[in-house]
């Protein structure tokens, strides 16, 4: 392990050419001259309107090695160990001389979740088809195209809608609108548990591509490619490592329990609790009043509270991104039955990574990726750095990338399939 | 580019979508403003009202900041005016924000810019 090498990039540049270069220059340099085994590379969406994506690509493989296996993709913001920004773009590389390594992607995520993890695996086997049936440890990485909201004529992207006139159409176009426009929700957690079904002894991190919050575009790198609505993944095996994931929240029970009793046919959307029209159930159980939440206010006070969703026998606590009139949309499937609502606060969100570092058993790291959620960089604004400061002690200085999307998770043989929002999922590579 | 480094840092701030104005100021007086004709005309209509409340604003930060206040908010009409203090003056960095921004990831950007001016102030660069 101590001939494991770890560099972190980090780029400030608006020009996304010149932030790829220098993104990629940063981040080799650690290597001290060893050709790296793979590069991942998130970036904000500000590249979007700075060159494009393609460019910011362009950048990197001025600097990086041909034929360096490189996935990414586009986050809200990041933290490193340089400091938390909501701008530019950041990327990890690692060598070890006897690391293993595969990539592959799969595309139409949204139209069919189950058939781009095939493509998606089927793209990383081709390397070594007797190495796959040995079942080697490693860490999986899965980036996932995230949700994409879509336009409604004359109300533009909406997140509260409470129009009579609209609702009925709305939701008839949000069930449509993965097959036909691949627009919607991510289906992030379909492609994560089809992934955990073929490949159940590997150790995986999950999380999705985004924008600024806005949910208008997202993207994903792999190798020279910018694709849209696709899985990419990155397998990293290392002989003699030690690898474990973890998934934590701090979000506390309320107490206040309830059932789900009517669902929509995909599993997205929640029209009745308690026998009785969602929204209005939802808002009694609370003791809110009707007019609690509209456009301005569901992104500040509904993330807080979170659902307990019982899935495969697990809670899983997910956020409530969007209401239909009597309807909650869910970022995940949902099934009927027992439900409670949870709640979170900044503290708990901080305290949050005690608690996950506690959890790994991992002795000496020497490097780690985490996907969190967005919101934890949306509730903690420009606190954020409380949150880097307890990972940099944890690791005690080792390399490390946290990238803040929307919808995350991990999976584990000893803990299993763990999707929760507002959750940290940290991957840490290191020895005993 | 300026030869001034904070009105760069503030150039690069004005640079993200969501805000519409920013300047270092202090009560009665604004230190360092990037060109006017760079703001978001859209606080043009609210300028007027907004530039008194700040004055209101800063004299609350000239008496609490120090004593630790860090930060300071408030909405008017449809924006809103974030005060990141510059510790140890009465200066604050200030921006104007719409009020549905992702304030979140706006506030992220502003520490960096409020660290890297500090950082220029005593004379680390």
């Amino acid at each position: 392990m101590s001939e494991l090498k770890a560099g972190v990039g980090l780029s400030r540049k608006w020009d996304a050419r010149e932030a790829g270069r220098e993104v990629a220059e940063t981040a080799l340099e650690k290597l001290e001259g060893e050709k790296p085994k793979f590069f991942l590379l998130f970036s904000t969406i500000h590249y979007e309107k700075y060159g494009g994506f393609q460019e910011l690509l362009n950048g990197v493989w001025e600097v990086l090695p041909e034929g360096t296996p490189l996935i990414g993709g586009t986050v809200a913001g990041f933290m490193n160990n340089y400091g938390c920004f909501a701008r530019g773009a950041t990327a990890l590389t690692l060598f070890h001389p006897n690391m293993y390594v595969q990539i592959g992607f799969g595309k139409g995520t949204k139209r069919n979740p189950t058939k781009a993890v095939q493509n998606c695996i089927h793209s990383m086997q081709d390397k070594s088809l007797e190495r796959e049936k040995e079942q080697h440890q490693g860490l999986l990485l899965l980036l996932v195209s995230g949700p994409l909201a879509f336009k409604i004529p004359g109300y533009g992207y909406r997140k509260f809608i409470d129009s009579d006139l609209i609702n009925k159409s709305v939701k008839h176009a949000f069930r449509l609108s993965h097959y036909l426009l691949q627009k919607g929700l991510g289906r992030e957690d379909e492609v994560f548990e089809a992934f955990v079904k073929r490949k159940s002894h590997c150790k995986m991190i999950l999380g999705t591509s985004v924008d600024d919050y806005k949910g208008i575009s997202n993207y994903l790198f792999f190798n020279k490619q910018v694709l849209r609505n696709a899985v990419v993944a990155l397998n990293v095996e290392i002989p003699d490592a030690e690898i474990d994931v973890c998934t934590t929240h701090g979000m506390k029970k309320t107490g206040i329990k309830f059932k789900i009793t009517k669902i929509s046919k995909d599993g997205h959307i929640i029209h009745e609790i308690n026998h009785r029209p969602a929204v209005s159930e939802l808002y009694d159980l609370l003791g809110w009043s009707k007019n609690f939440l509209n456009e301005e206010t569901i992104l500040h006070r509904i993330l807080y509270y979170p659902i307990s969703v019982n899935r495969f026998g697990k809670e899983v606590p997910v956020v409530m991104p969007a209401i239909i009139k009597e309807s909650i949309i869910t970022p995940c499937l949902v099934n009927r039955g027992d439900a409670s609502i949870m709640t979170v606060n900044g503290l708990d969100l901080i305290d949050a990574v005690d608690k996950g570092f506690n959890l790994l058993q991992v002795k000496k790291p020497a490097v780690c990726i985490c996907s969190a959620c967005l919101t934890i960089m949306q509730t903690l604004g420009y606190r954020l750095d409380t949150v880097r400061e307890k990972v940099d002690s944890h690791l005690k200085n080792a390399p490390f990338v946290i990238f803040f999307c929307a919808g995350e998770g991990s999976y584990s043989p000893k803990r299993g399939v763990i999707y929760a929002n507002m959750s940290y999922n940290f991957g840490v590579i290191g020895y005993q | 580019m300026s030869d001034d480094p904070i009105l760069e840092v503030l150039e690069d701030l004005l640079k993200l979508d969501d805000i519409y104005a920013c300047m270092v100021a202090r009560k009665n007086m604004v230190s360092v403003m990037p060109d006017t004709s760079k703001f978001n005309p859209k606080i043009m209509d609210v300028w007027d009202i907004v530039s008194v409340a700040m004055k209101n604003v800063f004299a609350v930060i000239e008496e609490y900041a120090s004593v630790g206040l860090d930060v300071m908010e408030f909405r008017l009409k449809n924006h809103s005016v974030l005060f990141f203090v510059i510790p140890n003056t009465s200066n604050a960095l200030v921006a104007i924000i719409p009020s549905l921004a992702n304030k979140g990831l706006i506030e992220v950007e502003m520490e960096n810019a409020r660290r890297r001016i500090i950082e220029i102030l005593e004379g680390k660069t």
